[in-house]
């Protein structure tokens, strides 16, 4: 029983480290490959939905890097933007959407740097 | 006591000489006739159909259009005692204050007077409309009783609140005939004559006043009413027709010295699912996609309306908004809630969507008109002629509308909307129409800008008058039919001093 009882134990705490690695290395996550604009896509939550949208905001966008210049500018966070650009009237309508300017702008970039594999 | 009577069964070429005689008997020449039955004055209420509807009678309304699709002449109103209350939905809400204002941005628009003018009657038009307690707004128990309303950041953009004719005795909603026949019968003075097709509006040789009316029926008798005033209540569509046909003594039409006779006519648009409505935590009070009973007894149903100063800055024409069906985003949508929610810090985990629809007002537009026909119908009488616009500003305005509310939806954080249609093609693809005749006897105080004056006597004509939303020179989003009773009670107050 008590040898068992080891086994048992053992092979929870194995499991249990298995799968914390598996979430810190984000093995069984979506993988995006490194973008000199991780720092801006971090702040999307879900990224996958994000891309499918921007991939129809994409032609309203400048280029990547100067989207991205732009988003980083005043350093303020897509959070921020989102939360006060629609009593600026700063929205823009994406395929009839009605959206913050920063969301499209951020969906857009999300769009542009995933290569399609990755989509 | 009075008793109807039947014009196919009176002597041929009777001459009958009422104090007033009132052209239709739809809600407009009911509440008339009712409001003046007390007078002593004797009133005659020609109604070209029956007590029910017949198909020969109906075909009268037949005619011919040009322009955008709209629905047949003989299909979007009814002609029998009750007019087209007999197939009304019932929906009331109170001309606004700015529908009477007249706006540089929207050319030709303004009434002669404020809303203020027919503000006294609107309690009156409210009980006849049978709408229950006078409500309109978010001071009754709707409300708090259902849920709160829809959380829109500040913007042009409010609810607003719509009042239904109820149910009395299985009608729904009131059907003017059949509810105020018993009244009509008991009415002294009033006799209510039916089958009665006034043909002709015949002016005095000089033009300055109506002599006759001349009256016939498909049975092919013949009459003549002799009226010390007359009042023409008959629609947008045949009043019009009745001033432009009647052309013997003046040449364009009885009141059409100005050319305007028959233009500047307009209904409310209806165009479907024009937009979807995204709510992120999927909670939204019932009232706005159904009719609600309040405790104080008055049907309710929300609507979204742009504020008047919205309206005035963006110069854009009125317009209600009103949820209307459950809908399922597809993957896009989805996206577009799922990044804008999390974007704004807000779990969309139960978001609903509704699609929305919409009644539009349409800017005044002279070409948008009435003419005469080639055809005659069975009376003699040359058929309608409707040419039919939209403007590209239309849509436009709407649609600008539209963003408007999105836009406060994103700034309270309680929603997104989609708007579905961008090309004109797509929202003629989805057009109903609400069968609001309109603004044909536009009414100015101006000769050369309206029809009718603020009394809404025919300008130049002593004894003639027109009541009814052909009247409406602006006319905003609100259904007719409340506004039109208002107006009908206004004028029977000019009138009881005119045949005092």
């Amino acid at each position: 029983m008590k040898r068992r009882g080891i086994l048992i134990g053992l092979a929870v705490a194995v499991a249990g480290a298995a799968s914390g690695a598996a979430w810190q290395l984000r093995l069984f996550g979506k993988h995006y490959p490194r973008t000199p604009y991780d720092d801006l896509l971090a702040q999307i939550t879900d990224r996958e939905p994000a891309i499918l949208f921007g991939r129809t905001a994409m032609g309203s966008f400048p280029a990547a890097d100067i989207l991205a210049a732009d988003l980083r500018r005043d350093g303020r966070t897509l959070a921020a933007r989102a939360a006060s650009e629609p009593a600026a009237s700063h929205v823009q309508e994406v395929s009839g959407w009605l959206v913050p300017q920063s969301v499209a702008q951020y969906a857009a970039l999300a769009a542009q740097v995933t290569p399609p594999a990755a989509r | 006591m009075s008793a109807f009577q039947d014009a196919r069964s009176l002597p041929k070429d009777t001459v009958l000489t009422p104090d007033l005689a009132i052209i239709g008997g739809g809600p407009a020449g009911i509440t008339l006739a009712l409001a003046m039955a007390q007078t002593g004055r004797s009133i005659l209420l020609l109604e070209s159909g029956a007590q029910t509807f017949e198909a020969p009678t109906q075909k009268l309304y037949e005619g011919a259009e040009s322009g955008v699709p709209y629905i047949a002449l003989d299909g979007g109103r009814l002609r029998f005692l009750g007019g087209s209350t007999n197939h009304w939905g019932g929906w009331c809400r109170p001309l606004d204050e700015i529908d009477f204002e007249r706006r540089d941005a929207l050319p030709h628009s303004g009434w002669p007077f404020a809303r203020g003018e027919i503000e006294p009657y609107f309690a009156r038009a409210q009980a006849l409309v049978e709408a229950g307690p006078w409500i309109y707004d978010e001071t009754g128990t709707t409300v708090s009783e259902k849920g709160p309303a829809l959380r829109l950041g500040p913007g042009g953009v409010y609810t607003t609140w719509f009042q239904f004719s109820k149910t009395q005795g299985g009608t729904l909603p009131t059907h003017f005939g059949d509810r105020y026949l018993d009244d009509l019968k008991r009415a002294p003075h009033v006799t209510p004559l039916l089958n009665a097709n006034v043909t002709g509006i015949r002016l005095s040789r000089d033009g300055t006043h109506v002599d006759h009316l001349d009256v016939a029926t498909l049975s092919g008798n013949r009459l003549t009413v002799k009226p010390r005033c007359t009042v023409l209540a008959a629609g947008a569509i045949e009043n019009a027709r009745l001033l432009l046909a009647s052309n013997d003594v003046m040449q364009a039409g009885v009141g059409n010295g100005n050319d305007l006779v028959g233009r500047f006519f307009a209904d409310h648009p209806i165009p479907r699912n024009v937009a979807t409505l995204v709510v992120f935590d999927g909670k939204l009070a019932p009232f706005y996609s159904n009719s609600q009973t309040t405790a104080e007894g008055a049907v309710m149903r929300a609507a979204l309306s742009p504020h008047p100063e919205f309206l005035r800055t963006r110069g854009l024409a009125g317009s209600l908004t009103t949820v209307e069906n459950p809908v399922k985003l597809d993957e896009l949508g989805t996206a577009a809630v799922v990044t804008t929610a999390q974007a704004l810090g807000v779990d969309a985990s139960s978001a609903r969507a509704f699609s929305l629809g919409c009644g539009m007002e349409l800017a005044p537009d002279p070409e948008r008109r009435i003419t005469l026909g080639a055809e005659r119908d069975a009376l003699g009488v040359p058929v309608s002629n409707l040419h039919m616009t939209i403007s590209d500003d239309d849509f436009a305005h709407f649609r600008q509308t539209l963003a408007e509310l999105g836009r406060q939806l994103l700034t309270s954080k309680t929603g997104m909307i989609h708007l579905t249609y961008q090309q004109r093609h797509e929202w003629m693809a989805g057009m109903d129409w609400g069968n609001h005749h309109l603004g044909t006897t536009r009414m100015s105080a101006d000769a050369k800008q309206g029809v009718v004056d603020a009394d809404s006597k025919v300008h130049g004509i002593a004894n003639l008058y027109v009541s009814g939303s052909s009247v409406f020179p602006t006319y905003g989003s609100s259904n007719p039919t409340l506004n039109l009773v208002a107006l009908t009670l206004r004028l029977a107050d000019k009138l009881k001093k005119v045949l005092a």
